[in-house]
């Protein structure tokens, strides 16, 4: 009896708990780590945290006078803004190329094929105006690391240039690094409207899905306008 | 008995197996409400929905940004600042909102007759074009027409307080005004711009003495789904950490099997 318990029991544990280890340990490597020392990281990890404490902030600052976010307002001095042709990110060693994109069959945002150009959302917000603009791009191809590889490593406070098509040249600060799941992702605050000037950046993370052939995850840099 | 121990060590397996999977879980379930102040004569307010302070002093012309609210019946309350506890509420309604739907509550009229009006928001946008409705939020102003300056109507007799069905512009800078059904000009609204993939609201706010414009921005032009940005070529992904997993098992038994198969013949 115990000849033929002993051995499974054993077999059992072997395989959880090498499966457990094995499980993390290689997605590290292109997960981003929400929790990342900078504290403004750590204000919305999650939808779910981010409605979470609104609440709690909402209940704790009774007295305050005035609580809530504006509503968006249609910009009454429409900027025009940019169509980006280059961005670069010095800390991380990016320049690439931008190229238009929009939708995929599917209603998704269509990237570039190509690993080292990066693709700006064209039916949403034009960088330079008000809104959110957005550019995305690969974290690798088939055989190694693609043109956002290290958009991980950016920390707040990191600069992102956008060169448009005239030569104009805009100035973005990296606000916070969040990773999103990716059947939960906030596309409304990534793409949507807002009063800010924003550029959110996207790409790959977390652990890879052979079955889906795709990441779990999204990266998301928020940027905001700092100078044009 | 083998055979029972070895299935049921199999059933075991295959449990540990889905084990790890991660549910998320989804907010599909959640709507969208944002909240409009368009009473002239009524003072600063706070908004409770089921009991919780959600927006504190609003004053007359703020909007608030969209707020998620779980799909369901909420009661909607609004107080004069700071009087929550001192005071009845000015006005108590019970809204239903359905999920990924997103929706206006709008505090209508003279104080004396408040009102709570919710409308739904539309979150489609028109790919090339602008959205655009109209709302007549001003309490004893006559029925409108919105358009051009001189021009025909884009929108006509709407009357208070009616909100209009969204309407597709060409995108662009147009001299709107805001007139009385028979000409008289009442909100001068030129240089009003509008862009493809975008969707606005234009409230009329105040008194027919003072009327205004709030020109909300409803929803942008987004896509359905992130895009997809990697092809894995720098994963090791989790089914290969299982096949390894699985394999040091295996091993682990057969080890096992030889252990205590030499034990118990000695």
């Amino acid at each position: 009896m115990r000849r033929v318990v002993y051995p499974i029991t054993l077999g059992f544990l072997v395989f959880v708990v090498s499966f457990q280890l094995l499980k993390d340990e290689p997605s590290e490597e292109t997960r981003v780590l929400s929790n990342s020392p900078e504290p403004t990281t750590t204000q919305a990890e999650t939808i779910d945290q981010k409605v979470s404490t609104q609440s709690e902030d909402v209940l704790q600052s009774a007295p305050i006078e005035k609580n809530y976010d504006p509503a968006v307002m249609a910009p009454s001095d429409a900027a025009e803004g940019i169509v980006p042709v280059r961005l670069t990110i010095p800390s991380i060693d990016v320049d690439a190329p931008v190229a238009p994109q929009g939708y995929t069959e599917q209603g998704g945002m269509a990237v570039p094929n190509s690993v080292t150009e990066v693709g700006w959302f064209e039916p949403g917000t034009k960088p330079g105006a008000t809104g959110n603009s957005v550019i995305a791009g690969h974290v690798d191809g088939r055989n190694g690391p693609a043109v956002f590889y290290d958009l991980k490593e950016l920390k707040a406070g990191d600069s992102i240039y956008v060169e448009g098509k005239d030569g104009e040249k805009l100035t973005y600060t990296v606000q916070r690094v969040v990773a999103h799941p990716l059947d939960n992702s906030p596309i409304r605050e990534l793409f949507g409207p807002t009063n800010k000037k924003a550029l959110n950046l996207i790409t790959c993370t977390g652990p890879y899905d052979d079955e889906a052939q795709e990441y779990t995850e999204r990266l998301a840099v928020y940027t905001t306008l700092s100078s044009s | 008995m083998k055979k029972l121990l070895s299935s049921l060590a199999a059933f075991v397996l295959v449990l540990g197996v889905f084990a790890p999977a991660v549910f998320a879980d989804n907010h599909g379930d959640m709507a969208m409400v944002r909240v409009l102040h368009a009473s002239p004569d009524a003072p600063a307010v706070d908004v409770y929905v089921d009991g919780n302070a959600v927006v504190e002093g609003a004053e007359f012309k703020a909007a608030t940004d969209y707020m998620e609210l779980p799909a369901g019946e909420h009661t909607v309350e609004i107080y004069a600042a700071g009087t929550k506890g001192d005071q009845d509420a000015v006005i108590s309604a019970n809204v239903t909102v359905e999920a990924g739907k997103a929706y206006t509550a709008a505090a209508i009229n003279n104080l004396e007759s408040l009102e709570l009006k919710a409308i739904e928001d539309s979150m489609e946008a028109t790919e090339g074009m602008a959205k655009v409705r109209v709302g007549h939020f001003i309490p004893g102003a006559p029925a409108v027409d919105v358009g051009p300056i001189g021009g025909d109507a884009l929108f006509a007799g709407a009357e208070f307080p009616m909100v209009t069905d969204y309407k597709e512009l060409e995108p662009g800078t147009y001299d709107l005004e805001v007139r009385t059904t028979d000409g008289t000009q009442l909100i001068d609204l030129s240089g009003t711009t509008v862009e493809a993939g975008k969707v606005y609201s234009a409230f009329a706010v105040g008194t027919a003495d003072s009327p205004e414009v709030l020109l909300l921005q409803d929803s942008a032009a987004m896509p359905s789904e992130m895009p997809e940005t990697g092809f894995g070529g720098t994963a090791d992904s989790g089914s290969n950490a299982m096949m390894l997993a699985a394999a040091f098992g295996v091993l682990a038994m057969g080890a096992g099997f030889i252990v205590f198969r030499k034990r118990s013949e000695a």
